[in-house]
């Protein structure tokens, strides 16, 4: 099958998450700087284009139709585009700036510590199913003041938008409403609650959070909640995956993080890039364009191919292989333009704390003999990854 | 050699004052502050590599 053939295929981006070698595929996709998937979208393949595109957000919008996951109102900040964006960002950035995230370093440790112990002494694990699902999880319970009794909840809601069951988007709608009339309700409930007993976590200073004196809605809130859970617990997940998986099965890799902590920094920003766990984000045309000679229509959906750019050599040599001291490495794994990942500073903290605590428990461990990793489709995450390692305390 | 911001190109990556911290800092939205106009002497590697690092090339060095 050559590439048009192939790209003809609904299920192509698909591929491109849960392909075993991403790269390869990007780099067939580069062959051209536009494709247009016949009467579905177009895709950007090319560092130059995409970085173009993220910086217009009034041509290349991120407005609702863009993300449709069993939302009745825009998710926000996400499906809300310039100069109304700018009001939440102003809001949601200083919370999670650095500083503050940084500072949760502390109580992340001990949860990706006693994440650990559950199964430590035994010599082997799912790191998918016993760490990657549950930490980013239990993060965000911890941070929103939410009890840690209701992380399968949050799971399920999670997983009922993101990873709903059926082959099509049809099969999959009836799923993703029912989980997001769930999490309403529960965001709902626990407002409500708030307000009788107020309390001092994230959720408390967005509920008092102000701009130009007046204070978000309660349905504004709601929004912000929904894009957390499906924005900010599976993408941390795909990652840890991805950067286990990777470790797993490059020993050479594995011995350079474990034996010195201040590899890992710079390795995750490099595994970031080379794994981009979120290997493409959705825009939809606010006018018409044309790239490189094809043209692309008002009200078309674009797909900005990060995975495809995070590895185009034209202006950055040498991303084509694996460097854990890549400098510079000016990567698109975040996004970039006004939508750059909110929650990057508060994902660079649980995998640099996961890395760390990590390594210093188990420096040793490989993939369990036999294993054949499959990546999952749209996130670039693991079905399994079991992994075995001489028992530690 | 001078380090330039364009601030209107920042989004808060915070490549440039984790890489180099007493060169660049943060605002409270977590956006780059420049703590130096000058590059000081010896540090100008350092500053490629906050700049370099940005990927919405928001910094720039001259001279």
């Amino acid at each position: 099958m050559d590439v048009e053939d192939e790209l003809q295929s609904p299920s192509l981006m698909v591929d491109l998450a849960s392909a075993d070698d991403p790269r390869a595929m990007s780099e067939m996709l580069r062959q051209q700087r536009v494709h247009n998937i016949e009467g579905m979208f177009h895709l950007l393949t090319h560092r130059q284009d995409v970085e173009a595109a993220l910086r217009r957000p009034a041509v290349f919008t991120s407005g609702p139709e863009a993300v449709q996951l069993g939302n009745i109102r825009p998710l926000i900040p996400l499906s809300v585009d310039p100069p109304k964006h700018v009001k939440y960002r102003r809001i949601l950035d200083p919370l999670f700036a650095p500083r503050h995230m940084t500072a949760l370093e502390g109580e992340v440790a001990e949860l990706v510590n006693s994440t650990i112990d559950n199964f430590a002494a035994s010599g082997t694990c799912d790191f998918h199913e016993d760490f990657a699902v549950p930490l980013p999880c239990t993060v965000f319970l911890r941070l929103m003041g939410l009890p840690l009794e209701d992380l399968d909840l949050f799971l399920a809601m999670k997983d009922g938008i993101i990873r709903p069951s059926g082959a099509t988007m049809e099969d999959q709608a009836p799923t993703r409403k029912k989980t997001a009339e769930n999490i309403y309700a529960y965001f709902e409930k626990t407002l409500e609650q708030r307000r009788r007993a107020p309390t001092e976590d994230l959720l408390a200073r967005i509920m008092v959070s102000e701009v130009d004196g007046v204070r978000l809605t309660d349905e504004e809130i709601l929004d912000i909640c929904f894009l957390f859970i499906i924005a900010g617990l599976d993408t941390v997940t795909d990652t840890l995956d991805c950067i286990f998986g990777h470790l797993s099965q490059n020993p050479d890799h594995r011995r350079q993080v474990a034996g010195d902590e201040s590899v890992i920094p710079s390795a995750i920003e490099e595994l970031l890039r080379w794994e981009s766990p979120v290997p493409a984000v959705p825009r939809v045309l606010g006018e018409d364009v044309e790239i490189d000679g094809c043209p692309m229509k008002a009200g078309e959906h674009v797909m900005l191919l990060i995975g495809a750019a995070n590895t185009d050599t034209t202006d950055h040599p040498g991303v084509d292989s694996v460097d854990l001291m890549r400098n510079p490495n000016p990567h698109l794994a975040f996004g970039g333009g006004v939508h750059r990942c909110l929650g990057s500073h508060l994902a660079r903290v649980e995998l640099r704390v996961a890395m760390r605590e990590w390594h210093k428990r188990i420096p040793e461990y490989e993939l369990v003999p036999g294993t054949v990793l499959e990546y999952t489709e749209g996130l670039r995450s693991l079905h399994h990854l079991p992994l075995q390692f001489p028992p530690a305390p | 050699m001078r380090i330039r911001l364009d601030a209107d190109r920042c989004q808060g990556h915070g490549r440039c004052y984790v890489l180099a911290p007493d060169l660049f800092d943060a605002d409270d939205y977590g956006h780059c502050v420049l703590l130096v106009d000058e590059v000081p002497a010896g540090r100008e590697d350092d500053a490629r590599t906050g700049v370099e690092n940005c990927p919405e090339q928001a910094l720039s060095l001259e001279g």
